[in-house]
């Protein structure tokens, strides 16, 4: 009878734990399950239907529809041929590229040296930061229709073309080499770099500016952030060695602030390559298709194409950009899981 | 504990029941007003809300306004929810709206888009109400034409007309320079525009920032040049851009914007152009009507007619009167409207004399309906402008060439003025538009 009690409340206890077991596996699927869903619904399926929808013609008068098979205009993979054979697209390739090349360069030469000279200053830091961030809170919409005023042509309205007059060089122009320079025009014809395999438009290079004076403070506090990090028994053992504020910053200030250049270098290059509203408030693509970036093609075979319905092909354009952010993205999602483990 | 859990079952699925039912008659309460469907012709007094969207700022905005409040005024019972886009996100958005389905009752729109949006059969059918118009001598039917939708039927109003390839002047300024205005022949303009430009000055303020500026350079030259039928022909895809007549009229076009444009034309936008030949260094703009009620935004001081007024280009071959440029913004009907009575009720005060009255009487503005008495326009400008509107079947007219093709054509024909007017290369230009504008096969 007692064997018989306490096998049955030994019984009891393997249940009980089998159950304490079941619980703790299926309880972390119950927490993160919210959050899986709301990433199929938001993320999970959008990407995919616009994966698919890139093998079909359609206009977003008349959009590709699941539900809908009998509507369904199957091109296969020619929506991807027609955009890869597309000069458009390259034109706009080549320009996104000035953006992924200078956009970064110009967020970490700007932001980064501003990082260092505020955390060296003795007071007065946290007002600088300020200062520097504060340009980061207006929209990039708003940032460009800033500087197209800075960039206006009329010396009495435009800060730049007012410089240029002072010093007499409206309309100046002039060539050195393979670049040509027409000053005084920033947002219409500013010059050419001639490489003989493309003609790289200066106009991005003054739509990049505002987006860096925008962007900039995202890297001052990535930077300051990182810099809280540097060690102060590093930095008094370099002082005591001898090391001079430039050795400091080289030796010891640099290295402890690589992950935060990788940080501030990928998503620089993202937001470049997905940038889109300062280009749309600037230039609009314009002049011709100088400034136009693959979000703006994108988005003019969405809405502006109507009568040649194209939503096809901007899906290709979206599957070949996230497929390229994805691929740049690695670095950072790397050296992030890295940090977690 | 079974039949706990059905009882608990069957209160919730009435609670549900119920609260469906509550929340359908909520909403059959708060419907938009009275319904029926579109091209029906009900003679049902109009009620409920509508909602309408349009595209003007500043002046332009408070005098569609004013014809709103008009309308309001004559139908109280219809509440008018107004949504204001820039000019240049019209398209866009009013795309993603009806991609949506969720498109305004009533949008302003251009007839490229009203071509692709009643191809998808999202447009009411207006054509009952035209019928009628044109019975009175409103309309004709070239203006007829212009709303029309590629469905065989009209599927919009013409709410806003305007007359382009006016050259706007300072009275005091062209006097001054001792320029004669207006020239008797494209000699004498030439000879006018060389003598403005011995002054030191590009004889003309062009904004050609704003993509749609080059655009009304075009339409008056080849109207003057090759003529209302090539116009036509070209418009419609009959001709390619490589007929000789299409030719010339670039090569006329890269004459003049090579010799009197601005160099900064690329940079400046409209805004500035206006301001540019109302208190600037230039002497000249080639625009629309619309300009005339504009101008006070740069110098309110100055008197429409006395200080500043316009002259259209001579003719190019010296004989007959060139086309007349036109333009103007249309008004639409979406098929699913809510409130469909509402909503022709309005877009029938819109192409009505009475609705059109009430910006013409605030001038910089042209009415489409031929019945609005020159009388209502309040300035010798708006009056020479609105006599220029094509109201006879003799008059040569052409509406504005890239509006009406709209789309992809649109879009690169615009970027391909903006290469020509860096580039002056002609050539390039005709090459570029031989391969976008496909649709004559040639």
């Amino acid at each position: 009878m007692t064997s018989t009690v306490e096998s049955s409340r030994s019984g009891d206890r393997r249940a009980a734990r089998a159950h304490r077991s079941h619980r703790a596996a299926v309880t972390p699927y119950l927490f993160i399950g919210p959050l899986v869903l709301v990433f199929a619904v938001f993320y999970l399926w959008p990407a995919i239907a616009t994966i698919a929808s890139s093998f079909f013609r359609w206009g977003i008068l008349n959009p590709w529809q699941t539900q809908s098979p009998a509507d369904w205009q199957f091109v296969g993979i020619s929506n991807y041929g027609d955009t890869l054979a597309s000069g458009d697209f390259w034109n706009a390739t080549l320009n996104s590229a000035i953006w992924l090349v200078v956009f970064p360069v110009l967020v970490l030469a700007s932001s980064l040296p501003l990082a260092i000279l505020i955390w060296s200053t003795p007071r007065g830091a946290s007002f600088f930061r300020s200062v520097f961030i504060v340009p980061m809170t207006i929209s990039l919409a708003a940032a460009g229709v800033i500087w197209t005023f800075i960039y206006n042509p009329d010396p009495n309205k435009g800060l730049l073309n007012a410089a240029l007059h002072l010093f007499g060089l409206d309309n100046a122009s002039f060539t050195l080499g393979p670049l040509e320079i027409h000053a005084g025009h920033w947002l219409s014809n500013p010059g050419v770099l001639h490489l003989g395999f493309a003609d790289i438009r200066l106009v991005n290079l003054f739509i990049i500016i505002p987006a860096v004076w925008a962007f900039a403070g995202f890297g001052v506090i990535t930077f300051s952030a990182g810099l809280t990090s540097v060690p102060d028994e590093l930095l008094d053992a370099a002082r005591v060695d001898g090391a001079g504020r430039i050795q400091l910053i080289r030796h010891v200030v640099m290295p402890s602030l690589r992950p935060s250049v990788i940080v501030v270098t990928v998503i620089s290059v993202i937001f470049a390559l997905r940038t889109f509203d300062i280009v749309f408030v600037t230039t609009g693509g314009g002049p011709a298709q100088d400034s136009e970036v693959l979000a703006m093609l994108l988005w003019n075979q969405v809405f502006q194409f109507l009568n040649s319905p194209q939503g096809g092909l901007s899906a290709a354009i979206a599957v070949l950009m996230s497929v390229f952010m994805i691929v740049i993205a690695m670095p950072y999602l790397r050296a992030t899981l890295k940090g977690n483990k | 504990m079974s039949v706990r859990f059905h009882t608990t079952a069957r209160r919730r699925i009435l609670a549900v029941i119920t609260a469906a039912a509550t929340t359908s008659l909520v909403l059959a309460g708060c419907s938009t007003g009275n319904s029926g469907s579109p091209g029906t012709g009900s003679d049902k007094n109009p009620s409920g809300t509508i909602r309408v969207l349009y595209n003007w700022s500043g002046a332009e905005g408070d005098a569609f306004q004013a014809a709103v409040d008009g309308f309001t005024a004559k139908y109280p019972d219809v509440k008018v929810k107004l949504d204001n886009v820039p000019f240049a996100e019209t398209q866009s958005t009013l795309t993603k709206q009806f991609a949506a389905g969720n498109p305004p009752d009533v949008s302003a729109a251009l007839p490229g888009i009203v071509s692709a949006l009643s191809a998808q059969g999202l447009l009411m059918n207006l054509d009952s109400m035209w019928n009628a118009w044109q019975d009175s001598g409103e309309y004709n039917d070239s203006l007829r034409a212009i709303a029309a939708g590629s469905d065989g039927h009209t599927d919009a109003v013409y709410f806003k007309g305007n007359v382009n390839g006016l050259i706007w002047y300072r009275t005091s300024k062209v006097t001054d320079a001792g320029l004669k205005v207006p020239p008797g022949s494209w000699d004498e303009f030439l000879a006018m525009l060389d003598a403005a430009k011995a002054t030191g000055h590009a004889p003309f303020s062009v904004g050609a920032k704003d993509v749609w500026v080059p655009t009304q350079w075009v339409d008056p030259i080849i109207l003057n040049v090759a003529g209302g039928k090539k116009f036509g022909q070209l418009q419609r895809g009959e001709i390619g851009w490589n007929d000789p007549a299409i030719v010339k009229s670039f090569t006329v076009l890269n004459d003049l914007i090579t010799k009197y444009w601005p160099s900064n034309a690329l940079d400046t936008g409209f805004a500035d152009e206006t301001c540019g030949w109302v208190t600037g260094d230039h002497f000249f703009a080639n625009n629309g009507a619309f300009v005339n009620g504009i101008v006070a935004s740069c110098d309110s001081s100055l008197k429409p007619g006395d200080d500043y007024t316009f002259f259209t280009m001579p003719s190019f071959s010296g004989s007959g009167t060139p086309g007349v440029a036109v333009s103007g913004d249309l008004f639409l009907g979406a098929k699913s409207s809510k409130n469909p009575v509402a909503t022709k009720a309005f877009l029938k005060y819109l192409g009505s004399v009475e609705g059109q009255s009430i910006w013409a009487k605030r001038g910089g503005y042209v009415a489409p309906n031929m019945k609005v008495p020159s009388s209502v326009y309040p300035t010798v400008n708006d009056q020479r402008a609105a006599e220029l509107w094509p109201k006879d079947a003799s008059t040569v007219a052409g509406y504005d060439l890239d509006d009406w093709i709209g789309g992809e054509i649109q879009s690169k024909y615009r970027n391909a003025l903006d290469d020509l007017i860096r580039s002056h290369d002609v050539d390039a230009f005709i090459a570029t538009m031989t391969t976008v504008d496909t649709r004559s096969g040639k």
